[in-house]
């Protein structure tokens, strides 16, 4: 089967996913697919469907209609065959407090049929120091590594990470990049969310962007920003702008956004763009702190298409 | 099935090293035994208890011309008196009044001791006198009457307190003995008065305070696990999104609560034996477990209140709210099962608790099967239909009711 999965173009292909919560619509006929051995991020704002998409493709939930094809199998919600070679680490999600780390990878890998002796998991996770301490006792990044574990535990040919560094300190955050890469390096397909722009920027072989249950757009980090076309970017530090100059700000360029004290000008012609704000800074007597140029990355795309920001 | 054994195993090792669990599951339990036993079973140190003790004096000294049964009696009364700064008296005397039949007062004092109400019943038979002379006029002995007047000692073998006053009285009436063949020159090893002990307890009659608490002790183990426990681990589970992890692995929900409910027997059947050691080695508990109904019945008891552990968890939204929902329910069924205190007369509303109440019956057919209760009022098909319809009931609610994860 495994041989099979690797021979297919994808590991899962979503088609017409819908669900409702009462009369809302949270996730309205959504269709994508998931190249076989890559990072499939899944973008959006609060309260715009990836959670439940998220949790319908982990069988949490199950949709109210549309196919989920995985790993060659098509299906109407997942069931515990598949569940055989998925790994999930949820976005929430606790552990008994008074089981030890080993017992808890023991107990998790008695649900599957193939396990990863749990010696070895606790290396990959950097938990063998640990492994006789009471979950109870562990750190933050700790207990994610622990979740971690658990969800690799069967050695899953896809997984799913649900915001996985959120809340960690930088260095435990760069541990689970290491993680994912090490994944994506041994063929196993990812599907990740995540709050931090950088993060899906870094690990992402594909985005995907929903807002309000759909699906908004879709394709590589790089494609994406090249949707925005040749445009250049000019930032710098927003305070006190009076609403003239600003009116005058916006004569000068293509667009012009204030968002959380930085002001973003958009131009297809830099050089002239330049000089007018230096023009414009010297008239109102403004100075142009943290001055940047720089090309759109993949929060502009998500902020042109949303009008929010990935963390508000 | 190496699942279903990881999560029974989860289950007890979790509960065995959180302390509030280990509270209610062994410490509150052996707690009260112990004080029952030592308040009402009246089994401690010498000196500290009393011992209720029956004297009839059926021998007329004055008729017979020797006084052998008086000193019997004073020896028995001298013992039950307080001497000013002593401890309370060994032995609490109740003797025949002038008003009172003594073969009528022998028989209600034979019914206190099988009801556990005395410890002994010493009985001195009209020619007991003549008989201790004619033991003591004998040269040896080989040569002693074949058939004397004998002094008669009824004891409850069921009854611990009752075992303690055995072993005292006898050595009261070895050393009256001794005496008084020291007093008569006598220092062979012949008898001076012959006694004879009937054990009337293990005919099946009522038993000690312990034996007749200790089922009842039990069933309130298994019933505090069932209604804290279960509830408590299923709904914070639920909250901390424990079983959320579980439902996204191949494991399903019915395996979970199979793994569950063998954690959760098990976990009874241990407390079962460290209660049980305890009454026995400690309080002297002479109730034996051994019958398939007293088997049959503790599983069906760990059954019903593990059921209705899920039918708590079935009713309450949070983990908060499910303890609370355990403490209003668990007042009323602890009190009106007949646990502590009988529960006829009271008040009709009360008495609807009872009837439905699971605990009532399986007390009543628990105490039943170990022969601590002769006779129960209820049928012994109602024993069993009324906690098994809790039974049924609950799991058609936790069927239907029961949410395995964090509404949305």
């Amino acid at each position: 089967m495994a041989s099979a999965t690797a021979k297919m173009a994808f590991t899962m292909k979503v088609s017409q996913l819908t669900k409702h919560y009462g009369q809302t619509k949270a996730v309205d006929g959504i269709s994508f697919t998931v190249p076989h051995a890559s990072v499939f991020t899944i973008l959006g704002p609060n309260g715009a469907g990836k959670t439940t998409t998220m949790e319908m493709l982990e069988g949490i939930r199950e949709p109210d209609s549309g196919e989920i094809e995985v790993f060659g199998e098509r299906l109407t919600k997942i069931t515990r065959s598949a569940k055989q070679r998925i790994g999930v680490l949820l976005q929430e999600g606790g552990f008994e407090p008074y089981l030890k780390v080993h017992e808890v990878l023991t107990m998790f890998a008695s649900f599957f049929h193939r396990a990863i002796p749990v010696g070895d998991i606790l290396a990959a996770v950097e938990l063998t120091e640990k492994s006789g301490a009471l979950v109870r006792t562990l750190s933050g990044g700790q207990k994610q590594r622990l979740a971690i574990g658990a969800a690799l535990i069967n050695d899953p040919d896809l997984v799913f990470l649900d915001e996985p560094t959120t809340g960690l300190d930088p260095q435990a955050r760069l541990n689970i990049w290491d993680i994912v890469s090490a994944l994506q390096a041994r063929d196993k397909t990812v599907i990740l969310t995540t709050h931090y722009m950088e993060e899906a920027e870094a690990l992402s072989d594909e985005v995907c962007i929903m807002d309000y249950g759909s699906i908004i757009a879709q394709g590589s980090p790089k494609s994406l920003a090249e949707q925005l076309g040749e445009e250049t970017l000019i930032e710098f530090r927003g305070l006190d702008v009076s609403a003239r100059a600003w009116e005058n700000l916006q004569l000068f360029c293509k667009a012009a956004r204030n968002d959380q004290m930085v002001i973003t000008l958009e131009t297809d012609h830099l050089t002239d763009t330049m000089e007018a704000l230096f023009a414009w800074s010297r008239t109102h007597d403004f100075k142009l702190r943290d001055l940047t140029v720089r090309q759109p990355n993949l929060e502009d795309v998500f902020l042109s298409l949303t009008g929010r920001r990935l963390r508000g | 099935m190496k699942d279903i054994l990881h999560i029974a195993r989860a289950h007890i090792t979790t509960a065995l090293r959180e302390r509030i669990t280990l509270f209610w599951f062994v410490v509150f339990p052996v707690f009260l035994l112990t004080i029952l036993s030592l308040i009402f079973g009246k089994v401690g140190n010498e000196g500290e208890i009393s011992f209720e003790i029956s004297l009839i004096n059926q021998e007329d000294s004055a008729s017979s011309g020797f006084a052998f049964s008086d000193v019997i009696a004073g020896a028995f009364h001298e013992m039950s008196t307080t001497v000013d700064g002593a401890l309370e008296p060994l032995f609490s005397l109740h003797t025949l009044d002038d008003a009172t039949d003594s073969d009528q007062f022998l028989e209600s004092e034979l019914t206190a001791l099988r009801r556990g109400r005395r410890a002994a019943v010493l009985l001195i038979p009209a020619g007991l006198n003549q008989a201790v002379v004619a033991n003591l006029l004998q040269p040896d002995a080989s040569t002693a009457l074949a058939d004397p007047v004998r002094l008669q000692l009824f004891m409850s073998d069921s009854n611990a307190a009752s075992t303690y006053a055995s072993q005292i009285i006898q050595q009261v009436l070895t050393e009256i003995d001794r005496r008084i063949l020291v007093e008569m020159g006598r220092f062979d090893d012949n008898q001076a008065i012959a006694s004879e002990t009937h054990w009337i307890g293990g005919e099946g009659e009522e038993t000690s305070y312990v034996d007749f608490v200790l089922p009842g002790i039990i069933l309130m183990g298994f019933f505090v696990n069932g209604l804290f426990g279960v509830p408590g681990t299923i709904l914070f589970n639920r909250d901390r999104k424990v079983l959320r992890r579980y439902w996204v692995t191949p494991l399903s929900v019915a395996r979970y609560l199979v793994g569950f409910g063998l954690g959760h027997l098990t976990l009874c059947a241990v407390q079962f034996v460290l209660l049980y050691s305890l009454g026995v080695f400690v309080f002297g508990a002479a109730i034996r477990f051994a019958s398939p109904a007293s088997i049959g019945l503790l599983i069906l008891a760990a059954t019903t209140f593990m059921a209705f552990g899920f039918l708590i968890a079935s009713l309450a939204k949070t983990a908060n709210g499910g303890m609370a929902t355990a403490n209003i329910l668990n007042m009323p069924m602890m009190f009106l099962s007949g646990l502590f205190f009988p529960t006829s007369g009271l008040p009709v509303f009360m008495m609807v608790i009872v009837y439905l109440n699971p605990v009532s019956y399986l007390l009543e057919g628990l105490r039943h099967s170990v022969g601590v209760q002769n006779s129960t009022l209820m049928p012994a098909l109602t024993i069993l239909l009324v906690p098994i319809g809790w039974i049924l009931l609950s799991s058609l609610v936790t069927s239907r009711r029961l949410k395995w994860d964090v509404e949305r």
